[in-house]
C-alpha cells in the first residue's frame, strides 16, 4: 500500500523512550498528577473490517474456550486466560443508510451512533469513546490520545450521499471533527520521542514555546470576536488543539525536570517498571512488519504513559489485498464468498493475520511486568469489526476479543456465549472499567454489561 | 413534452442581465433580489402547490409522513419546500420515482407514466424557491498541499517539510477540521522552517541584511520599531492580507518576550516567525474585514478573493500581481477579476488543478498504490504507472488551457505518450524515451478518458477487468449520475478461475445480475457500457480475446436503444448526451471550488451556468471562468 515509500531505510531506535518518556514510575507518576501510586488503566482499540469467518472465530462453548479454542485465535493461546470474548454484542440498526454498509461500519464503531441524515454531505455523527476518554485523561499525559492506521485515510467512495471521510475514521474529537490517523511509524516515534534520529532539528520542550503558543491563542480569541458563528466554531477546534499542544509543552519539561532530578540521585525510581522496548522500524514492505512496529509504538506509548488511550485502524474498508498471504483478491470482494470454500478459506486467512497481529501486540504487553503485575493487567485491548459476517453484512453478533485485566476490573479468561447488549453497552462499560466517569450513555447505550467485570469492582 | 415553467423560466433568465450572474456592483444591498427573480420564485411556489404536493398527498405521505418510513419524511417537508433539509428528501423521492423504485410495486395507488414524468418535471422548480445562498463560506484551513506550497513560496523550502502531516481529500470531500496532532505538527514544521532558512549557527548579528529578516538594529536603531516592521512585512504575506494593528501587537508581543527572556534580537524574530506560523490567519484563510452585521450574504473581501482563486487554480498563496490587485481594491471589478481567471489558466502552475480536481474526478488518485497481480501484468511497473498518470494530467491541462470543449474528454484525436505507454497504446509510430510527447491518434477506438490506461488500469482488478465497474465509472463520472450501492446479500462475480461456473464467461456471468429482478434495473444500464469497453484489459491494451481465449464481445444495447459495437461507438453514443456530460463537470468543479457538496439554491446556479456556458459550446476556460465568477464563488453567507 506504498508504506515501503515512506520507510526509506532501516533503522534501529534502541531504547528511544529513556529521555522522554519515562516507563510509568510511581514516583513520578504521584508527583506530576496527584495519582494514587498505582499504574494507571489505558484503553486501547484495534479494527478490522468485513466481519469474520463465523465458525472460525466464536468459541464452541464457554468451557472449550480455554482448551481448544477456535482457529482464528490459535496465536492469542498462551494468554486467553487474560481474555474476555463476548457475544451478542449488536452494531447500530443502519436504517436509513441500508446502501452504505462500509462507509458506518467504521465510523459507527467507537461512536455508536448513526451519523445525522439531514446533515450527511458533511461529517456530524457524536464524540466517539477513545475521545470521551481523552478528554478525561489526555491532561496527564504527553499526549491526549494516539490515532494509527495501515491505509492514508483519502478512500473516496460516496454511499447514500454520506461523505467519504466516514469510510476511513474512527475517532472523532467533537460531532463535526474527525480524528486523522498517522500511517508513518517514524513519525510517531518522532511525535512520541522526538527526533533522536536527526539531532538538532526538532526543539524538544522550549518552555518560551509554550508562551509563545499561549500568546498566539490570545490572537486568536480576538480574531474569533470578529467572525460568523459558523466560522467561530471551525475556529473553536483550532483553540482546542493548540491548547493541548501546550500541555503537550508543559508535561514535556515537567518529565525533563524529573529525569534530571533522578540522574542527579535527588529522586529515586521506586518501580519494577521494565525497560522501554526497542523499536525497529522495517525496511521492506511486508504488512505483518508494518503493522507490528505500530503495535510496538502503542505498546510503547502506554508503557512509557506517553498516552492512555489508542485506536489503531488495522485495515481499511474496500480496496485492501494482503499480497503477504499469497494472493492478490482485495479483502472485501471475498467477503462476499457465498460459502466458497476457496474465498471463505481467504477470508479465514485475512482475519487470523489481523489477530495475529494483536496477539503480538497483547502478548508483549504480557511480557512486560508493571507495578505488582504486567502491563497487560493495567490495559483493556479491543480487538474487532464493525460487521459480524460480511457477506450479508449483518451486525447482531458484532465479533470482539478484549485482552488484560484493566487493572483487576475485567473478569477474564471467559467466552461469555449469550450477552445481550449493544455496541454503546460495550463501550460504556469499558470506559466505566477505565474509570472514566460519563455524564451521558454513549451513543444507543442503554446500560453496562456487567458480566464481564469482576463482582463488586 | 417540455413543461410550460422550463420555457418560462428560460425565457427570463435569458432576460436577466449579465451583472446578476456576474459580480453585481458593490453599492447595491447584496440581499436585493430583481423584480424577475420574484416573478420566478412566485411561478415556482404556484407550481410546487399545484403539481408536486398534490402528487405527494396521493403516493407518498402514507408511508413517508410523520412516521417517516427510511427516514425520508415528506410530510415536513412539504411544511418548509425551500429549506436544504426537505431538498435532500425531495431529491431522494425524486430518484426513486424516477426509476419505478417508489411507489413500492404492492402499494395500492401506483401513478402513470405521465404523472411521474409530470412529477419529475415539476419538482424541479424548487431550485426556484430557494433563497439566494452561497453556502457557508467558513473560514478554510490550508490543505496539506497548499500548506507546503505556500512555505515554499514564502520562505523558498521544499515542499517536502511538511512530511507528517496526513494525506487529504480535496475538494468536495475536504476535511476542514483540525486535530492536537495537526496543531503538534505545525509548531514542528515552523521549528523546521526556521531552522531551515536561518540555521541556529548564522543566527549571529551580522552586517548583511536577512531576505526574510531585514538586517539587525544599528546603535541609533530601535528595535522594537524595527521589529514592528518585520512583523507586519511577515504577516502581510503569511496571512495573505494586511494584519490588523491588534494582531501586529500580539506579534510583537512575542518578540518582546524573548527579549525578556534574554534572546538576542534575531533570535526573537524566529520566535515570532514561529508565532506567525501557528497562528490561525496563517493555517486559515481569513477575512480581512470583521462581518457586517447586517444582511444574509456578503461579498468576499478582495483579500479573501485573491486567496480562494489562487489556491483554487494554482494551490498557492496570490501572487504579487493578484497581491497587488486586492491592495488597490481593484480585484471586485469583474473586467479585473476575469482577466486575472485568464492569466492564472494560463500559468504552468496550472498543473495543481489537475491534482487536485483532474485525479479526483477521473478516479485516478488511487494507481500509484493499486494492487496489480504481477504474475498476470508484469508491464505494471512504477514507471509505467507514472506514465499513465502523466498522459492523464497532460491531456487534461490541454483541454483546458486550450480552451477546448469538455467534450473532448470524451473523444478527442490526440494525446500524450513515451515509449512504454505508446507499447500499451501498441501505436506503430515510433516513439522512443521515457519523456512524454503529443501524438494523433489514428485509432477511432483511442482518443479521450475511456480509451486512457490510466482509467482503464483504475477500473479493473488486480487481475481482470472488471465490465461493472468501468460501467459505474462511465455513468457516475461521466454522465453525472448516482448508481445505487448493490443491496446487501449480493455477492460480487468471482474471478475467471473459479470452478463452479467455468464454462461461463466474463460476460455471461455478469450478464446473470440482470436474470435477477433486484439487480436488472441498475446492471441492464451498467453492463453494456463496461463490456463496450472489454476490447481493453486490465492495463488498457487493445485485445481481440479475453484471458482464457474467448473472442470478446463488445456490442450492446442501451435501454434507449441505441446501439453499438465498438468503443469507438460507444463514445459516439455518450457523446449524444452532450448536456450530461457538461452538466457533470459542472458541477463537480463547482463543488470542488466551494470545497463542499451542492445543495438547494447552487442547483439554480448551475443551471444559469449551465445556459452561459453553453452559449459558448462548453469550453472548459469559459467553464472556469463562469464558475469562480458566480455567486457560489465571490459571496459568503453572513448568518442563518
Amino acid at each position: 500500500m506504498g508504506q515501503s515509500a515512506l520507510i526509506a531505510r532501516r533503522s534501529v531506535l534502541r531504547g528511544a523512550g529513556v529521555a522522554l518518556g519515562l516507563p510509568w514510575l510511581s514516583s513520578s507518576a504521584s508527583a506530576a498528577s496527584a495519582l494514587p501510586s498505582r499504574p494507571p488503566v489505558r484503553l486501547g482499540f484495534m479494527y478490522m473490517p468485513h466481519g469474520v469467518i463465523m465458525d472460525q472465530f466464536w468459541p464452541k462453548s464457554a468451557s472449550e474456550f480455554l482448551t481448544s479454542p477456535p482457529p482464528a485465535l490459535q496465536s492469542l493461546q498462551p494468554i486467553l486466560d487474560q481474555c474476555l470474548m463476548i457475544k451478542g454484542i449488536s452494531g447500530v440498526p443502519i436504517s436509513p443508510f441500508n446502501g452504505a454498509p462500509h462507509a458506518l461500519e467504521l465510523s459507527t464503531w467507537l461512536t455508536a451512533t448513526l451519523p445525522d441524515a439531514d446533515t450527511r454531505g458533511r461529517v456530524n455523527i457524536a464524540i466517539s469513546a477513545d475521545q470521551i476518554m481523552a478528554n478525561y485523561v489526555g491532561p496527564q499525559t504527553l499526549l491526549p490520545s494516539l490515532e494509527l492506521a495501515t491505509m492514508p485515510q483519502t478512500w473516496k467512495e460516496n454511499q447514500e450521499g454520506l461523505h467519504e471521510a466516514y469510510y476511513s475514521h474512527c475517532s472523532y474529537r467533537s460531532p463535526t471533527q474527525p480524528v486523522p490517523a498517522e500511517i508513518d511509524p517514524r513519525n510517531v516515534l518522532n511525535r512520541l520521542f522526538g527526533r533522536r534520529d536527526n539531532p538538532g532539528q526538532m526543539v524538544r520542550a522550549n518552555p518560551l514555546d509554550r508562551q509563545m503558543l499561549d500568546r498566539v491563542l490570545g490572537g486568536a480569541r480576538d480574531l474569533r470576536r470578529t467572525l460568523g458563528r459558523n466560522d467561530q466554531m471551525k475556529l473553536d477546534e483550532y483553540l482546542d488543539s493548540v491548547r493541548a499542544v501546550e500541555r503537550r509543552v508543559a508535561a514535556i519539561e515537567s518529565r525533563q525536570q524529573a529525569a534530571a532530578q533522578e540522574k542527579s540521585g535527588r529522586r529515586k525510581d521506586s518501580s519494577t517498571a521494565a525497560a522501554p522496548i526497542e523499536i525497529r522500524i522495517p525496511e521492506g514492505d511486508k504488512r505483518s512488519e508494518y503493522m507490528q512496529v505500530m503495535c510496538d509504538l502503542t505498546v510503547l506509548a502506554f508503557q512509557t504513559d506517553t498516552t492512555r488511550v489508542s485506536t489503531y485502524i488495522g485495515s481499511t474498508p474496500n480496496g485492501v489485498s494482503y499480497p503477504e498471504l499469497g494472493f492478490t483478491n482485495q479483502h472485501h470482494s471475498q467477503t462476499h464468498h457465498e460459502n466458497r470454500e476457496e474465498m471463505v478459506s481467504k477470508v479465514a486467512a485475512i482475519t487470523k493475520f489481523n489477530i495475529d497481529q494483536f496477539a503480538y501486540m497483547v502478548k508483549k504487553m504480557a511480557g512486560l511486568p508493571e507495578g505488582d503485575g504486567t502491563l497487560l493487567d493495567n490495559c483493556i485491548m479491543l480487538w474487532g469489526s464493525g460487521l459480524e459476517d460480511g457477506n450479508r453484512h449483518t451486525r447482531q453478533n458484532l465479533p470482539f476479543i478484549i485482552a488484560g485485566r484493566g487493572g483487576g476490573t475485567l473478569n477474564t479468561g471467559r467466552f461469555l456465549s449469550d450477552v445481550s447488549g449493544n455496541q454503546g453497552d460495550l463501550l460504556t462499560t469499558l470506559l466505566s472499567c477505565a474509570g472514566v466517569p460519563l455524564d451521558r450513555p454513549i451513543g444507543i447505550a442503554t446500560k453496562e454489561i456487567s458480566e464481564m467485570r469482576v463482582a463488586g469492582k | 413534452m417540455r413543461f410550460p415553467l422550463n420555457r418560462a423560466v428560460s425565457f427570463v433568465l435569458r432576460a436577466i442581465p449579465c451583472c446578476l450572474l456576474l459580480l453585481p456592483a458593490s453599492q447595491a444591498s447584496a440581499d436585493e433580489i430583481s423584480a424577475d427573480e420574484a416573478k420566478l420564485q412566485a411561478e415556482a411556489r404556484g407550481v410546487f402547490k399545484q403539481q408536486v404536493t398534490p402528487f405527494i398527498r396521493k403516493y407518498c405521505t402514507g408511508c413517508h409522513g410523520s412516521r417517516p418510513e427510511a427516514g425520508i419524511n415528506l410530510d415536513s417537508a412539504l411544511q418548509d419546500p425551500s429549506a436544504t433539509s426537505s431538498f435532500l428528501h425531495f431529491q431522494k423521492a425524486a430518484s426513486s420515482v424516477k426509476v419505478h423504485d417508489m411507489p413500492p410495486e404492492h402499494a395500492d395507488k401506483q401513478p402513470s407514466d405521465e404523472e411521474r414524468q409530470q412529477f419529475l418535471e415539476a419538482i424541479r422548480c424548487l431550485k426556484y424557491m430557494a433563497p439566494r445562498d452561497p453556502g457557508p463560506f467558513v473560514i478554510r484551513r490550508l490543505s496539506r498541499i497548499e500548506y507546503g506550497r505556500t512555505l515554499r513560496v514564502l520562505y523558498g523550502v521544499d515542499e517536502s517539510i511538511t512530511a507528517g502531516l496526513p494525506d487529504e481529500v480535496p475538494g468536495e470531500g475536504y476535511l476542514n477540521s483540525i486535530s492536537p496532532m495537526q496543531s503538534e505538527l505545525y509548531l514542528e514544521i515552523a521549528n523546521r522552517v526556521v531552522n531551515q532558512v536561518l540555521p541556529p549557527e548564522c543566527r549571529k548579528q551580522t552586517r548583511r541584511p536577512h531576505p526574510v529578516l531585514g538586517r539587525v538594529p544599528g546603535r541609533r536603531d530601535d528595535p522594537r520599531a524595527m521589529a514592528r516592521g518585520v512583523a507586519r512585512n511577515l504577516a502581510r504575506g503569511a496571512y495573505r492580507r494586511p494584519a490588523t494593528d491588534a494582531e501586529i501587537d500580539v506579534l510583537v508581543g512575542i518578540f518582546d518576550l524573548g527579549r525578556q527572556n534574554g534572546l538576542s534580537y534575531t533570535e526573537s524574530l524566529i520566535l515570532m516567525w514561529k508565532g506567525i506560523l501557528v497562528s490561525p490567519q496563517f493555517l486559515f484563510i481569513t477575512p480581512a474585514t470583521p462581518l457586517a452585521s447586517t444582511g444574509t450574504i456578503a461579498p468576499l473581501d478582495d483579500y479573501q478573493l485573491a486567496s480562494r482563486l489562487s489556491y483554487l487554480l494554482w494551490s498557492e498563496p496570490p501572487d504579487a500581481v493578484l497581491s497587488g490587485l486586492a491592495d488597490r481594491g481593484q480585484l471586485q471589478q469583474p473586467e479585473v477579476f476575469r482577466a486575472q481567471v485568464q492569466r492564472l489558466l494560463s500559468d504552468t502552475r496550472l498543473s495543481a488543478l489537475f491534482d487536485g480536481f483532474g485525479a479526483q474526478w477521473l478516479g485516478l488518485s488511487g494507481l500509484k498504490d493499486q494492487v496489480f497481480d504481477p504474475q498476470v501484468y508484469p508491464q505494471m511497473t512504477p514507471t509505467l504507472r507514472q506514465a499513465m498518470l502523466d498522459e492523464a494530467r497532460l491531456f487534461f491541462l490541454s483541454v483546458v488551457q486550450e480552451n477546448q470543449t469538455v467534450f473532448q474528454f470524451v473523444d478527442s484525436d490526440y494525446t500524450f505518450v513515451n515509449q512504454s505507454l505508446a507499447e500499451i497504446y501498441g501505436l506503430s509510430q515510433p516513439v522512443s524515451g521515457s519523456a512524454m510527447r503529443r501524438v494523433k491518434l489514428q485509432d477511432p477506438n483511442r482518443g479521450g478518458v475511456l480509451g486512457m490506461p490510466a482509467v482503464l488500469a483504475s477500473t479493473s482488478f488486480s487481475t481482470r477487468t472488471s465490465p461493472v465497474r468501468r460501467g459505474v465509472w462511465v455513468l457516475e463520472q461521466i454522465l453525472g449520475e448516482r448508481v445505487p450501492p448493490p443491496p446487501p446479500d449480493v455477492p460480487q462475480l468471482q474471478a475467471q478461475d473459479q470452478t463452479s461456473r467455468k464454462d461461463l464467461t466474463l460476460r455471461e456471468l455478469t450478464q446473470l445480475h440482470q436474470s435477477q429482478a433486484s439487480c436488472t434495473n441498475c446492471h441492464k444500464v451498467l453492463d453494456p457500457i463496461g463490456f463496450g469497453l472489454e476490447n481493453f484489459d486490465g492495463i488498457g491494451r487493445w485485445r481481440q480475446t479475453d484471458a482464457s481465449g474467448v473472442l470478446i464481445d463488445s456490442a450492446g444495447v442501451l435501454p434507449t436503444g441505441q446501439s453499438f459495437s465498438t468503443p469507438a461507438q460507444l463514445k459516439q453514443v455518450l457523446s449524444s448526451r452532450r448536456d450530461d456530460i457538461a452538466r457533470n463537470v459542472i458541477e463537480r468543479l463547482t463543488a470542488y471550488a466551494v470545497g463542499r457538496p451542492l445543495e438547494g439554491y447552487d442547483e439554480l446556479v448551475i443551471d444559469r451556468l449551465m445556459e452561459k456556458i453553453g452559449k459558448d459550446g462548453y469550453r472548459m476556460r469559459t467553464m472556469i471562468t463562469e464558475i469562480v465568477c458566480s455567486d457560489l464563488f465571490t459571496y459568503r453567507r453572513v448568518q442563518q
